[in-house]
């Protein structure tokens, strides 16, 4: 069977402003060393994936310069390849409407390609899945679709869109973002949440894909409008999704806001992180400049190079400032006396003397002079800052301090 | 004649093409506007709106497949018969859009059925 893969990065990402300012969802650093798609893309490859075509419209230079560079491992003699592909409006003047609209819109790659199968996933979700398993799963069941769910409490099912199986696995209700949900068979208390994760077969897609693309009312998305409306006429089944993440429980993360990103970036620093980076079995791979290795620096009484439960990304110089559950991105310099706590700080940051900051996010390239507090003062940072409902402060890319 | 009151637009780059499709279907009783390529198609349908649009495939400028896809995209719901000596292009998942797929033959009568069978169901939904 001839299997097709879109990795769907075109997502604004707005919820994540102003992360997503200059950058696309997918291009959103995260952990340090990472970009989010490239966790998707680690599947694919851990998964046996290697002829891939990644669809970008906003904002896509950051995203596709990662790409470029960090994903320039396939061997175009035995037919593997990363293929990244702008918007082109080759059969619509505008943007892509929706995730399905963005497949309709390349219907020339399925031409090219003619697949017996294709592989929808998002870019810009956080998770370990081996792929292999979903599609023998829909091989198995002869089905027309298969879309991915995990297992989720009941009491969260107002966030999802919560998919009905009967005990075969098989789709036969849909409700989005309900009160009072279809629980799983056989398990009271949890119910099933679509990760947004398609295989169609290719003729199913293709149909479904014209009758979506001529009604104007619809929004031109899988989840909204194509999965709800399908089931009773196809054989749609659910996945329940097995982690690759060899922890306790199922991760899988959207990242949509800031307040879940900054979660699931501290949830890497936990003693036993719910989600493990450092699993040899499942490598994750970026792309980053070669740097220095991390080091710290100065020994003095009240001047110790200190890094609690944190990460440290290489090139970062801590110089007798102290870091406590905090992810440092490469090439971050600390200068003394200085204090971060609970933040995520992006690359090439320069921290002057005697700043303190305290549940911060800071973007790239900022240079915070010394003396500074962020995080401390509820007014100032609302003034200055994106500062979310819990507390997180966000600054931006380009920020300069007077 | 037979009096009707649809409007038929048809494209082809084969000047002898239009006329007689053109003489043939003013004879079926249908009103008839003409256009050479896909993209004079999508300016002629900016402007007014035809019952339906005859396609052929291979044309200049914009050919029928690409015009196509954009005729179902847009928020104007226009029923579109592709029309083209080739049967090759069924093979093209975007054909699949169309109402019906009609190879060309010397006489029209697939082509006319087809047109029938759309306005009846037309007329039956009215």
């Amino acid at each position: 069977m001839k299997l097709l893969t879109f990795i769907l990065a075109g997502g604004k990402g707005e919820r994540l402003y102003p992360l997503t300012r200059d950058r696309a969802k997918p291009a959103v650093p995260f952990g340090g060393i990472y970009r989010i798609i490239d966790f998707t893309l680690s599947n694919c490859i851990n998964s046996g994936i290697r002829r891939i075509y990644v669809l970008t419209q906003y904002k896509s230079m950051s995203l596709t310069r990662h790409i470029n560079l960090g994903w320039n491992i396939f061997n175009t003699i035995l037919n593997e390849y990363i293929n990244v592909i702008p918007a082109q409006q080759r059969i619509d003047e505008s943007w892509y409407k929706g995730t399905a609209d963005a497949i309709y819109q390349n219907f020339y790659i399925l031409e090219k390609e003619n697949p017996d199968l294709v592989l929808i996933l998002a870019g810009d979700h956080v998770y370990k899945m081996d792929y292999r398993g979903f599609i023998n799963f829909h091989i198995q069941n002869r089905a027309d679709l298969t879309v991915a769910a995990i297992e989720k409490e009941k009491e969260a099912s107002s966030r999802f869109g919560v998919i009905e199986v009967d005990k075969d696995f098989r789709m036969v209700g849909f409700q989005e973002k309900v009160k009072k949900p279809k629980t799983i068979p056989l398990k009271p208390d949890k119910i099933l949440a679509s990760m947004g994760i398609y295989i169609f077969n290719t003729e199913t897609l293709v149909k479904q894909l014209i009758k979506n693309i001529k009604d104007s009312s619809s929004d031109h998305d899988f989840g909204k409008n194509i999965i709800p409306s399908i089931f009773k006429k196809n054989r749609v089944f659910v996945y329940n999704f097995l982690d690759k993440n060899r922890k306790l429980g199922k991760y899988w993360e959207d990242v949509g806001t800031i307040d879940a990103y900054y979660q699931a970036n501290m949830d890497l620093i936990a003693v036993n992180p719910i989600f493990d980076l450092y699993d040899p079995g499942w490598p994750i791979n970026t792309y980053h400049t070669p740097s220095p290795p991390a080091r710290t620096v100065f020994n003095e009484p009240r001047r110790i190079g200190t890094v609690l439960n944190s990460l440290l990304s290489n090139g970062c110089i801590v110089s007798g400032a102290k870091i406590i559950r905090s992810i440092m991105s490469p090439n971050v310099r600390i200068h003394s006396y200085t204090q971060v706590e609970d933040s995520i700080i992006m690359d090439r940051v320069d921290i002057g003397r005697n700043v303190v900051i305290k549940k911060a996010i800071i973007d790239k390239e900022i240079r915070i002079p010394p003396g500074i507090t962020i995080g401390l003062d509820h007014d100032k940072d609302r003034k200055l800052f994106t500062k979310t409902e819990s507390g997180i402060v966000v600054v931006p890319r380009g920020f300069k301090f007077e | 004649m037979k009096k009707n009151d649809f409007t038929i637009l048809i494209a082809d780059d084969d000047e002898d093409i239009r006329l007689l499709y053109q003489i043939e279907l003013i004879e079926e009783g249908y009103n008839v506007f003409l256009a050479k390529n896909g993209k004079e198609v999508l300016e002629i349908i900016q402007k007014s709106l035809p019952d339906l649009v005859i396609l052929d495939i291979n044309m200049p400028v914009m050919n029928g497949l690409e015009a196509l896809g954009r005729i179902v995209s847009s928020d104007k719901k226009i029923p579109v018969i592709l029309n083209t000596a080739y049967s090759s292009y069924k093979g093209s998942f975007l054909s699949w859009a169309a109402e019906k797929y009609v190879i060309k033959s010397s006489d029209l009568k697939e082509l006319k059925d087809a047109i029938k069978k759309i306005f009846d169901k037309k007329r039956e939904k009215e």
